[in-house]
């Protein structure tokens, strides 16, 4: 059952005040990958302080490396449950996890963190093997 | 910045692995007593099940995550020859990564015997047994002990506490050339591994620790005068 929209607005916010695209819908997730190409990052959202609280902040360290997708997005799972969904669809075979990070290039996911490379580490952590992501894919 | 459970088991949260047996179940720890070990959204696999093996099975856990077929399972904790987070599996290569060491044992509540453990998770080289022992030869408290821990804080994020205290209910208690070693449960998981020195020199004489496992450490917080 999703939580008021009052709590969980500051960790969207989080993530859309630095010009993160929110996917609110499946026709927004559809119209996000359809309309662009190259390499997208797509974080699932979550209200896990253990995890979320720690990736959402990774995701703007790691937007601030020079090798980077072209396009950032999000989805917030428990809330956004339909967005949600069709998100994980183009992830095929992958498990649903929240919070997690997937990189599509095109709509070919590329690479996927899961939520338990994630819980239990820092922000920094996390950024750091993002970028180290952003490096291989975007050689 | 996250939200850590500071009054819980240092695994309460996270995604571990548990063998036990032909079997390993994958999924989040909610709980850990001595008897049993509760794991959440959960998913299990017997040895060769589906084709598999269980490195197959672990490696691919590890990289993706598990479906879930369980929302809650309760293990005997007696059983399990292993429990380990699931990242300790992770490689960025694909392969298959076998823990260096399971987790340590859950904090036990009203525990009245101390825990007491044959292979000591920390070393202390002679010299600083030597240190140690007239310590607290001097401080004449026969009930005290060496007390190693660590606590939030410093340059990187940890810092080594040493002090010289009597036992503490939780304690894991060490043995060591005529005094204790106590350390408290939370600590044990940083400490493993973990060398306790004694320099004497030109540079001042103190307790140094030696952490194989640190990523990052800062001279400030490595040394401790006495």
């Amino acid at each position: 059952m999703p939580y008021p929209e009052q709590m969980v607005a500051p960790m969207r916010a989080e993530l859309t005040s630095s010009g993160i695209q929110e996917l609110r819908s499946p026709d927004e997730v559809d119209t996000f990958f359809r309309d662009g190409s190259g390499l997208s990052l797509l974080l699932v959202n979550s209200v896990c302080g253990c995890a979320a609280g720690s990736a959402r902040p990774a995701i703007l360290q790691a937007m601030e490396h020079g090798k980077r997708p072209q396009r950032f997005a999000t989805v917030f799972a428990g809330q956004d449950l339909e967005a949600t969904a069709r998100a994980r669809e183009l992830m095929g075979d992958v498990p649903p996890s929240s919070p997690s990070v997937a990189v599509f290039r095109d709509q070919e996911l590329v690479h996927f963190m899961p939520r338990h490379l994630i819980e239990g580490r820092s922000p920094e952590e996390i950024a750091g093997d993002l970028t180290a992501a952003f490096d291989t894919l975007c050689s | 910045m996250g939200t850590f459970h500071d009054t819980r088991d240092p695994l309460h949260g996270i995604t571990v692995a548990a063998v036990m047996g032909d079997t390993v179940t994958v999924g989040r720890c909610h709980e850990r007593t001595a008897g049993s070990v509760v794991l959440v959204d959960a998913d299990q696999h017997t040895e060769g099940e589906g084709g598999k093996t269980n490195a197959e099975y672990l490696s691919r856990a590890a990289r993706f995550g598990v479906w879930k077929k369980h929302d809650r399972l309760e293990l005997d904790a007696a059983a399990l020859t292993s429990l380990a987070p699931l990242k300790d599996y992770f490689s960025s290569t694909g392969g298959t990564v076998v823990p260096k060491e399971s987790a340590p044992p859950p904090p036990e509540a009203g525990t009245a015997e101390p825990q007491t453990e044959s292979s000591s998770p920390v070393s202390l080289t002679p010299a600083a047994v030597a240190e140690v022992a007239r310590l607290l030869a001097a401080e004449e408290k026969p009930d005290h002990g060496l007390r190693l821990g660590v606590a939030g804080g410093g340059c990187s994020g940890l810092t080594y506490q040493l002090e010289f205290t009597p036992r503490r209910e939780g304690d894991l208690v060490i043995s060591q050339d005529g005094f204790s070693i106590f350390l408290d449960r939370k600590s044990v998981i940083y400490l493993r591994g973990v060398s306790l020195d004694f320099e004497k020199g030109l540079g001042g004489k103190g307790f140094r620790f030696g952490n194989p496992n640190a990523t990052n450490t800062c001279g400030c917080g490595e040394s401790f005068a006495v």
